[in-house]
């Protein structure tokens, strides 16, 4: 796989885990401001937190099934 | 794929430190094209695999293996090159080395006339390089001193140990003083030696953050170059849990009312020991995860440096890899045999403990082969060299250990499987556990009066992101699955080079595995359980005729013949001292026997059907002729000049070790089997002395296999132990092959298992060291497993709604090193084990007696 086509591969997985990713934080955020009672800083902590957490698990497994497709 | 162009590879790997490292740098090589077989082995720091060069290059796979973080580690060599006079030399020579695959950069200095070589080892020798370079027209030498495999495996490790003692010392020292400052409050009356400044948050910080960004930096980069190739490996779990630990702290130390937690929820603490705890884990399994590859250390460590050459009358020292085929060779007392050959004059003894386990030294006289890496002991003698460089017995045999231990065993899969999976499985569990706490658990349970284990320190005013973070970072910290990485591998490492230690070599993990699960061992007879060797057992003289007139007549009429049973006779009168005339005539009778003229006497030796045709009354001797056949044993008839001379009684003999073998196997449990060509009669009669549990009689080569099949469809696991030629259908049916007495040209032989001497109770010390690698594998997988299993719900918060009690980041650190060490620790034990047949325990003094007579064999049939 050349360079061309990993900067390929993490494009389209970028397209993919982001917005995954965004969607888990966004209904953390959603969550906690229909729950109540949470200061803005915890809101905003915990939405960063659960986000980078969902990046870090769909980011691998979506760039390795991106490459295997691309590969094949 | 045309298989012949494909070649194999060993790529030694950098950087590795658990199972899901394996993983990544497997699925990196896989991910190539035409790269297949692919297996990376934790505990040599090597991937196996096969490709195609003409479709993927060296290049590619280095850059594979860097994108996800790892590296393929080189060497460098120095070659003092001879002959170049002028810059197009150099880069002659240059393009010769860079033409070899495996060679990454060479540099050649006309000056100095040196060749700086950065090469893969295992992937191009120094030899290979020298000859390239002959083959442009000039000379190349390895610079005296240069580093060998030995040297540059040491080097590699002693770097890592380096690197990583001087981050233990960076962060451990700051770590230490940081933990003072921290508890600064609690130290009562020496608070007087610790100035106050050591105690203030932003001081705190600033020790912290070269820790952070020094020594933990490793797991940062790294983490972010796997994520990039879609891989997450340990580094990630690190590289949150300080990332997140010293984040927090900075906010909490610059914005104190920010919420998460305030002043009383800084930890830098936490970022900082965690740092310390897991590079000191990391130096910890850099130390000791060599010592599991001791094996091949000193296998390596045999081989003579220096050989002392006798050319064209003169002696010379030369590097012993430069030895030919042919080469005279002189071998002082104490010195090392540096290859393998024949002793051409002199006589000593020789020290071969190291190769094929035997302890008493063997003599060596012209005509006897010596092995290189063996130790001569007393006299002097020169040899002819028969196998150099990589054929020589010591090369095979560090090749089989190194394949082994590059091998992975059925139950080293599914660990690896499973660790590669866990670390996506916990980050889930942290969102998880993050989000319980943050919207149920801190509301319901939380206790400001509550503290970490192990630790005064109060939770105090930490607010519901503080505290959800801190439970979701001590899962990830405490999952880290490294022990489950090394458990299988170190122990497998340990196992075959103990083996290897005994003169028994596996081939891979998986027959360590296989052995470990055997109930019935079958062996076969001629060569295995006997000598394949037949010799005189009984001598019975007719009336007037003495016992050495009888060998005498018998031993010069078959002094011609080249069949077994002939020879035997032969030899029989070579021991009874009996002088053997020539014959006057000779004539052999196929099927029969053998008539001869002997000293003026016709002598006829043969069966009992050419003494009826020939009409020799033996009726006076039939009775004995009779019991000495049920015996099992073979009857010749001698007649001299038509009269009855004699019976000689011909048998195969027992190898001393085989009735010890059967009755320690019946000891450990094992149902043993015999299988033989030969007819029930005599195979019965030798099951009988040896104690063999069941025969199976008159069973061709070729049907041996489904023999051993017919077993296994009972579900047994069935061991075959055999000459590994003959038998080589029986001993790949099997569940694990044994080629018994091999020698030391352990190459070509087939099965799972060889064991180098002709002794059965190796095949015991096979069984031992398998149960007993098997043992420890399943102890380190346990100790592996009970950290992350115990730990993970105590980091998780199951017990804080009980008492309260939370672990910090730093302790599940501290555990997580602690896991890996009693792992390496627990399978260093094994370099302890000796098999029961070397500890002398008094079974091998029951079988001392004197050796029993048993039938001869047909050869044909086994």
């Amino acid at each position: 796989m050349d360079e061309n086509q990993e900067r390929e591969v993490a494009r389209r997985s970028a397209y993919l885990y982001l917005p995954i990713s965004l969607g888990a934080a966004g209904l953390f955020l959603l969550a906690a401001n229909l729950a109540g009672g949470y200061p803005v800083v915890a809101r905003i902590g915990g939405t960063v937190w659960v986000w980078l957490l969902s990046t870090i698990v769909t980011m691998p497994v979506i760039t390795a099934r991106v490459k295997r497709g691309l590969v094949r | 794929m045309n298989e012949s162009t494909r070649r194999e590879l060993a790529l030694p790997i950098s950087g590795m430190s658990c199972a899901s490292c394996v993983a990544h740098v497997e699925g990196a090589l896989r991910g190539l094209p035409s790269v297949s077989e692919v297996v990376v082995n934790l505990g040599t720091n090597k991937a196996s695999l096969k490709y195609d060069p003409a479709v993927v290059t060296l290049a590619d796979m280095r850059k594979a293996v860097d994108d996800v973080g790892y590296g393929v580690a080189t060497a460098e060599l120095t070659l003092e090159v001879r002959g170049m006079t002028c810059s197009s030399c150099v880069s002659h020579v240059e393009g010769a080395l860079l033409g070899l695959e495996g060679v990454s950069a060479a540099v050649v200095n006309l000056d100095a006339a040196t060749a700086r070589v950065t090469y893969v080892p295992g992937v191009v020798t120094p030899r290979r390089m020298r000859k390239a370079v002959s083959d442009v027209g000039y000379e190349a030498q390895e610079r005296a001193g240069g580093a060998d495999a030995l040297d540059r495996e040491r080097q590699a490790r002693g770097d890592e140990i380096r690197r990583q003692g001087r981050n233990l010392l960076i962060a451990g020292g700051a770590g230490l003083v940081i933990m003072i400052g921290t508890f600064y409050d609690m130290l009562g009356p020496l608070k007087a030696f610790v100035p106050v400044w050591l105690s203030y948050k932003w001081v705190i910080g600033l020790m912290t953050t070269p820790i952070v960004f020094g020594p933990g930096r490793q797991f940062f980069t790294n983490s972010w170059r796997g994520l990039k190739h879609g891989v997450t490996d340990m580094n990630l779990l690190y590289a949150t849990g300080i990332g997140a630990a010293y984040g927090i702290a900075v906010i909490n130390t610059l914005f104190p009312k920010a919420g998460f937690g305030g002043e009383g929820a800084t930890f830098f603490e936490s970022a900082a020991l965690l740092t310390a705890f897991i590079i000191l884990g990391r130096w910890l399994e850099a130390l000791t995860r060599g010592r599991t590859s001791e094996a091949i250390r000193k296998l390596m460590k045999l081989q003579p440096k220096i050989a002392r050459v006798v050319r064209s009358g003169v002696e010379e020292e030369i590097p012993a890899d430069e030895v030919e085929i042919g080469d005279l060779i002189l071998v002082r007392p104490g010195e090392g045999v540096p290859v393998d050959g024949q002793v051409k004059d002199g006589y000593s003894a020789v020290d071969e403990s190291m190769l094929t386990g035997e302890s008493l030294p063997v003599e060596k006289r012209a005509g006897d082969t010596v092995i290189g890496g063996t130790l001569n002991k007393t006299g002097a003698f020169r040899f002819e060299a028969t196998r150099v460089g990589k054929d020589t017995a010591l090369a095979q045999i560090i090749r089989l250990v190194e394949d082994a231990q590059a091998s992975k065993a059925p139950i080293q899969k599914l660990a690896d499987w499973v660790a590669g999976h866990f670390i996506l499985g916990v980050h889930v569990l942290a969102v998880v556990v993050f989000v319980f706490w943050f919207f149920f658990g801190y509301r319901t349970f939380f206790d400001p009066n509550s503290a970490f284990i192990l630790s005064p320190y109060r939770l105090g005013e930490i607010g519901v992101f503080g505290f959800s973070l801190l439970l979701s970072v001590t899962v990830l910290v405490i999952s880290c699955p490294c022990a489950v990485g090394l458990a299988t591998p170190s122990a497998m490492m340990a196992g075959t080079g103990k083996a290897a230690e005994y003169g028994v070599l596996f081939k891979g993990a998986e027959a360590i595995e296989n052995a470990s699960k055997l109930q019935v061992i079958m062996f076969d007879k001629t060569g295995t359980l006997t000598k394949g060797e037949p010799s005189v057992t009984d001598v019975v003289v007719a009336p007037g005729v003495d016992e050495s007139t009888l060998m005498a007549l018998a031993g010069a009429a078959e002094k011609n013949s080249e069949h077994p049973l002939g020879e035997a006779i032969v030899r029989g009168a070579e021991a009874r001292g009996v002088a053997l005339r020539e014959t006057e005539a000779f004539n052999s009778i196929p099927g029969h026997g053998v008539e001869a003229r002997v000293g003026g006497r016709e002598v006829l030796l043969g069966n009992r059907k050419l003494m009826t045709e020939r009409q020799v009354d033996f009726s006076s001797l039939m009775t004995d002729a009779e019991r000495l056949e049920g015996e099992g044993k073979t009857v010749m008839f001698i007649a001299a000049d038509h009269a009855p001379a004699g019976l000689i009684a011909v048998a195969d003999t027992l190898k001393e070790s085989s009735a010890e073998a059967i009755r320690r196997l019946h000891k450990m449990g094992f149902e043993t089997v015999m299988i033989t060509g030969d007819n029930r009669r005599t195979a019965e009669a030798i099951a009988r002395q040896v104690g063999i549990d069941r025969v199976l009689a008159e069973v061709l080569p070729q049907d041996k296999a489904s023999e051993v099949k017919q077993l296994q469809a009972l579900g047994k696991k069935v061991a075959m132990v055999g000459d590994g030629v003959n038998d080589a259908p029986a001993l790949a049916q099997s569940n694990v092959g044994m080629a018994i007495g091999s020698g030391t040209d352990v190459a070509k032989e087939t099965g799972d298992v060889i064991l180098i001497k002709d002794d059965l109770r190796d095949v015991i010390v096979a069984l031992e060291v398998a149960r007993a690698t098997m043992r420890k594998v399943k102890q380190n997988l346990f100790w592996a497993f009970i950290y992350n299993t115990l730990g993970i719900p105590l980091a998780a918060g199951l017990l804080y709604p009980f008492l309260a009690l939370v672990i910090s980041p730093e302790v599940a650190g501290l555990m997580m090193a602690i896991s890996s060490l009693t792992v390496t620790l627990n399978t260093l034990l094994l370099k302890g084990f000796r098999p029961s047949v070397r500890r002398g325990d008094g079974m091998r003094a029951e079988s001392a007696g004197p050796q029993r007579m048993q039938p001869a064999g047909q050869p044909a049939g086994d």
